[in-house]
């Protein structure tokens, strides 16, 4: 048994409970995270409030834990969505070939250069600031992501002999593309999900603190930091403690994907 | 029944294979021998309607009546394991690692014959009993990194006859395999053809697998067929410069006593294959051939008899 690399092992770690803190809050929160308490507000941490209340007395630490489930929810949407979207399209580029191959790469580098915070600004114009407009700026932003990773991986199992192989057993495109090809470039899709889920975190978190993203009352890490901004001075662990829980998940996710990176990707082992 | 005529394969830089004309009925074992780069590969693609998208195939092929030059690829695909299968050369590269090597074999039964996976899986077992796979329960189960190469390659055979086809091509099978395997691959071969009555194209560069396997043989270079005939015949008696050359550069005792020198060195073909874009216009073989007159490069030679050679009258 080879010894995992040591990014592998923290970022599981932080994952894990980033994860845990955001399912632990479907059941239980140490006080409602809505309750308002206006005489009790800025209080320090205690035994009641572990890390004090905020400008209007709520449990910080009780929003800290709902909110983990907000970020945690709206990037598992976003990146689920955007990557099947994603490694459709470039499973569809790969297998065509030719002309259908140049149109759908050439709609992904029109989708990366187009920015996402335009886009959400856009959506929320139309549609009112929501949650749901952060899940589909971010999966939208995904999709050309997935679809660049998945063809470049699929492009190379598509020179394979084995693809060779079930060509001449009459295997049609769409069987090769879900019974060899996909199987065969899981590795770096998973990889990529892991950065991408890094990246849709921070990206609900900025939006939320634009105020496109998640709405009052319900808590997000992003709204935290904005509301705590005019209160910087007079209780500036308001900011700290978003701002570590974000940073704490992107990490987290940031060293998970570079850990599995390295455990998938031969070439990068033999360096080691 | 496959019938070629005229059969032309231009890639980019040129002709891969060059008026290719032949017959394989059923039941025929026909060997197809020559260089690397040669065409014979290309040759083996094409008659499986899967020369690279860069490639342009015209001429006449047809299979079981069907003319096959111009068809798409849908046509092709209810083509492919009924009547025309393939088997390629590196067993080792030529199964999905990450797929059971039974569910592979299964596969084409279950989306050509429209079979359920059970009998499929029945079907399959049948098979690797036929192609001789021992405990083949077992091996069904098993990944292709599990098996060695020669029941690998054995696997990839049970593959190609999962849907009965009438034409069997396999392009080098022995030739990742060592002696020993290769011998009993090329028997298993054989066997098959002749139990069921199916052709099959015996692409190799081992010339003795080639005599072991085959009826009748064609030989080609630069994308000819320089000269064709009954195996033991051609080779035994080869008539083409090339094929004598090729026959001379077999390492035998025979072949060492031949030479001059101190050390008996084995004798060789100058030079080697050109790059399609570089083959002489006329006789591909010319710059290489120790027989060369003064038309041999310029103008094609016809085909006079078996062979494509303008010394062919002489019996070079």
């Amino acid at each position: 048994m080879t010894r995992l690399p040591p990014n592998l092992i923290i970022g599981a770690v932080l994952v894990a409970l980033v994860a845990g803190t955001a399912a632990l809050s479907l059941v239980w929160t140490p006080h409602d995270h809505t309750l308002l308490n206006i005489r009790g507000k800025f209080a320090p941490p205690s035994e009641l409030h572990w890390l004090g209340t905020d400008q209007l007395g709520r449990d910080v630490f009780s929003q800290l834990m709902v909110a983990a489930r907000n970020s945690v929810a709206v990037a598992l949407i976003s990146v689920c969505l955007g990557g099947v979207i994603g490694v459709a399209l470039g499973l569809l580029a790969s297998a065509m070939g030719g002309v259908v191959e140049d149109v759908i790469m050439r709609i992904a580098d029109i989708g990366f250069a187009f920015p996402a915070l335009l886009f959400a600004i856009m959506l929320a114009a139309v549609f009112g600031p929501s949650l749901m407009v952060a899940i589909i700026a971010i999966a939208f932003i995904n999709i050309p992501v997935f679809a660049r990773v998945t063809r470049a991986s699929a492009n190379q199992i598509w020179t394979r002999e084995y693809v060779y192989a079930a060509r001449a057993a009459g295997m049609g495109r769409v069987t090769i593309s879900r019974d060899h090809v996909l199987p065969n470039i899981a590795a770096p899709i998973i990889v990529q999900a892991t950065i991408e889920f890094a990246i849709a975190i921070l990206a609900e978190a900025a939006l939320s603190y634009l105020g496109l993203g998640a709405q009052p009352p319900a808590p997000s890490w992003g709204r935290m930091l904005s509301e705590a901004q005019t209160l910087m001075y007079l209780a500036p662990q308001l900011a700290i403690y978003p701002g570590l829980c974000i940073v704490t998940a992107v990490l987290g996710f940031s060293l998970l994907g570079d850990g599995l990176r390295d455990i998938t990707d031969p070439r990068l082992v033999r360096q080691r | 029944m496959i019938e070629a005529a005229g059969l032309t394969v231009e890639l980019g830089a040129g002709q891969a294979v060059r008026e290719a004309s032949f017959v394989i009925a059923p039941g025929d074992r026909i060997g197809i021998v020559g260089e690397s780069g040669c065409g014979k590969t290309m040759l083996g693609l094409a008659l499986m309607g899967m020369v690279p998208d860069a490639g342009r195939v015209s001429g006449s092929l047809t299979v079981d009546g069907t003319q096959m030059v111009g068809a798409g690829e849908a046509t092709w695909q209810r083509l492919r394991a009924r009547r025309v299968a393939m088997i390629f050369q590196e067993p080792m590269a030529a199964l999905n690692p990450i797929k059971r090597v039974g569910e592979t074999v299964m596969e084409p039964m279950m989306v050509h014959l429209g079979l359920g996976r059970d009998a499929a899986r029945a079907r399959a077992l049948e098979l690797f009993r036929e192609v001789g796979i021992p405990d083949p329960e077992a091996r069904l189960r098993q990944f292709p990194h599990e098996i060695s190469g020669g029941q690998r390659q054995r696997v990839l055979i049970a593959l190609a006859l999962a849907c009965d086809p009438g034409v069997l091509i396999a392009d080098e099978p022995t030739t990742a395999l060592d002696a020993n395997v290769a011998l009993r691959v090329t028997q298993l071969l054989v066997g098959l053809a002749e139990r069921r009555t199916m052709g099959l194209v015996f692409i190799s560069h081992d010339l003795a697998a080639v005599a072991r396997a085959t009826e009748r043989v064609m030989v080609m270079y630069g994308g000819d067929i320089v000269e064709r005939g009954a195996t033991g015949e051609v080779l035994v008696r080869p008539r083409h410069p090339y094929t004598q050359g090729l026959l001379s550069a077999r390492p035998s005792p025979g072949n060492m006593r031949a030479t001059a020198g101190r050390r008996g060195r084995l004798p060789t073909i100058p030079g080697s294959v050109p790059p399609l874009a570089e083959l002489a216009p006329g006789c591909r073989f010319s710059g290489r051939c120790p027989v060369e007159l003064d038309v041999c490069r310029g103008e094609r030679p016809p085909l006079r008899g078996t062979m494509i050679c303008h010394r062919a009258e002489e019996g070079a």
